[in-house]
């Protein structure tokens, strides 16, 4: 406990110290801010050069396909943010030998992982439930039409909040596997968006973490039980992953 | 206090340490020294639980150390050679965060990091993020960090190399107070005037192999040259062969009012020479036992390769 202690107070004060939630924020919340907004004056920054039958297009815009739009750039430029601020999250910590001295004092892997698994869930899942807030305040105001209400924006943000917990999971593990920071990101990266393929498998769609941010954009449909094998295996895939990520921490040479 | 024995460890096929063995005695001061690479800072970090090792025992307290590491590791304290920081932190934050992972209680870890800070010399800088800190600044941290649980056993990798002569005098005295408040301390140095002042055993390391391990005293006595230097009062005269006649003398070598004087057995020699050189005419001014180094005796026999033990 007292690693954890130690580990939760050290990883919001080097978060924010070292400009992560700023990042963090940017990458989350700016979107939810500027989509909106670009939205609503793009036709009028291309009235002069667009052809009147393709400015349509943007002056159709309801709250439905706005919200729509704020997902696709979370999921898209908000986990490029998300990986590259954390990538480093273990792994720089063992190859600049910042744990030599924590560890000979006693640390406890089990709460240093916990610590920061839980600290960077906490972070992300109130930037991403801000963002949605944000956007949602913004969608209502500039827009009309559309389904979208607070209960859709609410179950959106938390099948999100749980994807996000999910690729931190990845995230921890693959960085307490390589020393360089980059590969974990890549890596990470790779994954997720190599995943997003499946999606368009219906069989096997919904056994795989991605399948939730489908979900998220099916705006007026909420839980069913094509869901529960989705957080079933979420749930477990963040377990197996954290708990890799200790067995790894108490096997690896820090000096 | 520590018992080490046929310690093995490589990095893959690299086997940097061949089965060493050593003990250190509670309350001394053990001067670990070889040359870079020779494995010291390795046999440290696994001493401190912080690499693996392949074959071997380490007791320490008479408790297998890798069956009781997490217990064994409250009393031990480490100072590796370049600490590393999360260097937004300040010092007082950092000695904090290290404190409440060993388990130090709020109240008596906030007056013992004070103290600590007071005695390394950072008070004045405690409120400075440590980015800001030169190497001498960050070795004394380390230190502070390394003794904020007041351990029983310390480590010390290099503690003086990246300081400036007032910080190195200063961190000997450091040694030469935990050394009399009975703290065991394992000391990796290449400073061998530092090992020399401070330490009551030293253990010589070279390419993973123990060549030497012995008390100071003991490898003065072993390594001490039979040489002589005598100063006289007055310029030489019938000094030379009055001594020259001597059974045990096996050379002289006279210049101005200093004879340099070689035995055969240092023993007889030592308790000979002084009745002798009391009853000459002229008066000896100084008179010293040519000694060797602990440098000397380095270079001797890292040289030789020799396997003492």
């Amino acid at each position: 406990m007292r690693s954890f202690r130690a580990y939760f107070k050290k990883e919001f004060k080097e978060a924010a110290r070292n400009y992560k939630y700023l990042i963090l924020a940017v990458g989350f919340i700016f979107w939810a801010l500027l989509d909106p907004l670009m939205l609503k004056l793009l036709p009028l920054i291309l009235k002069a050069s667009l052809p009147v039958e393709l400015l349509s297009q943007f002056t159709n815009i309801n709250r439905d396909y706005a919200f729509l739009n704020l997902l696709k750039d979370l999921f898209q430029v908000g986990t490029l943010f998300f990986v590259f601020s954390l990538m480093g999250i273990i792994s720089s910590e063992v190859s600049k030998k910042k744990l030599v001295l924590p560890y000979s004092r006693g640390l406890k892997p089990e709460g240093m992982v916990l610590a920061k698994y839980i600290h960077y869930a906490i972070t992300v899942s109130i930037f991403i439930f801000a963002a949605f807030l944000t956007n949602y305040f913004y969608v209502k105001s500039l827009f009309n039409s559309g389904v979208l209400s607070i209960q859709i924006v609410l179950w959106s943000c938390f099948l999100y909040i749980l994807y996000f917990a999910v690729i931190l999971a990845l995230l921890l593990y693959m960085s307490s596997l390589f020393k360089k920071s980059i590969i974990p990101g890549l890596l990470v990266l790779a994954i997720v968006y190599g995943f997003n393929f499946f999606n368009q498998l219906s069989l096997i769609r919904n056994y795989l973490p991605n399948y939730l941010i489908l979900r998220a954009a099916d705006l007026g449909v909420f839980f069913d039980t094509s869901l529960i094998p989705t957080f079933f295996i979420s749930v477990f895939l963040i377990a197996i992953f954290i708990f890799l990520t200790i067995i790894r921490m108490k096997k690896i040479d820090v000096a | 206090m520590i018992k080490v024995a046929d310690l093995k460890k490589s990095y893959q096929r690299l086997e940097v340490l061949k089965g060493i063995s050593f003990d250190v005695k509670k309350g001394s001061v053990f001067g670990f020294i070889g040359k870079n690479g020779a494995g010291k800072t390795t046999t440290m970090n696994i001493l401190t639980g912080l690499l693996r090792f392949e074959s071997g025992q380490i007791l320490i307290n008479g408790m297998d150390f890798l069956k009781n590491k997490i217990e064994l590791l409250k009393s031990i304290g480490y100072l590796p050679e370049n600490p590393v920081f999360y260097e937004y932190m300040n010092a007082y934050e950092y000695l904090n965060f290290i404190g409440e992972i060993t388990g130090l209680k709020t109240k008596k870890l906030n007056f013992d990091i004070l103290h600590l800070l007071k005695v390394v010399n950072l008070k004045i800088q405690a409120k400075r993020r440590i980015s800001g800190y030169s190497r001498g600044m960050k070795q004394r941290l380390a230190l502070a960090a390394a003794i904020i649980h007041e351990p029983d056993i310390l480590f010390l990798d290099e503690p003086a190399s990246a300081l400036d002569p007032e910080g190195r005098l200063e961190m000997l005295a450091l040694l030469e107070e935990l050394k009399r408040r009975g703290k065991t301390i394992f000391l990796s140095t290449h400073i061998l005037n530092d090992a020399e002042r401070v330490c009551d055993e030293v253990c010589i390391i070279e390419e993973g192999r123990i060549l030497l391990d012995e008390k100071l005293s003991d490898l003065y006595d072993k390594y001490i040259q039979p040489v002589f230097d005598i100063e006289f009062e007055k310029e030489l005269t019938v000094e030379t062969e009055i001594l020259n006649k001597l059974s045990w003398v096996e050379s002289i070598k006279a210049c101005g009012k200093i004879i340099n004087l070689s035995v055969n057995n240092i023993k007889i020699g030592r308790a000979e020479i002084l009745k002798v050189l009391s009853g000459l005419d002229n008066y000896v001014t100084s008179f010293q036992i040519r000694k060797s180094s602990l440098e000397d005796i380095f270079i001797n026999i890292t040289n030789q390769g020799r396997k003492v033990k």
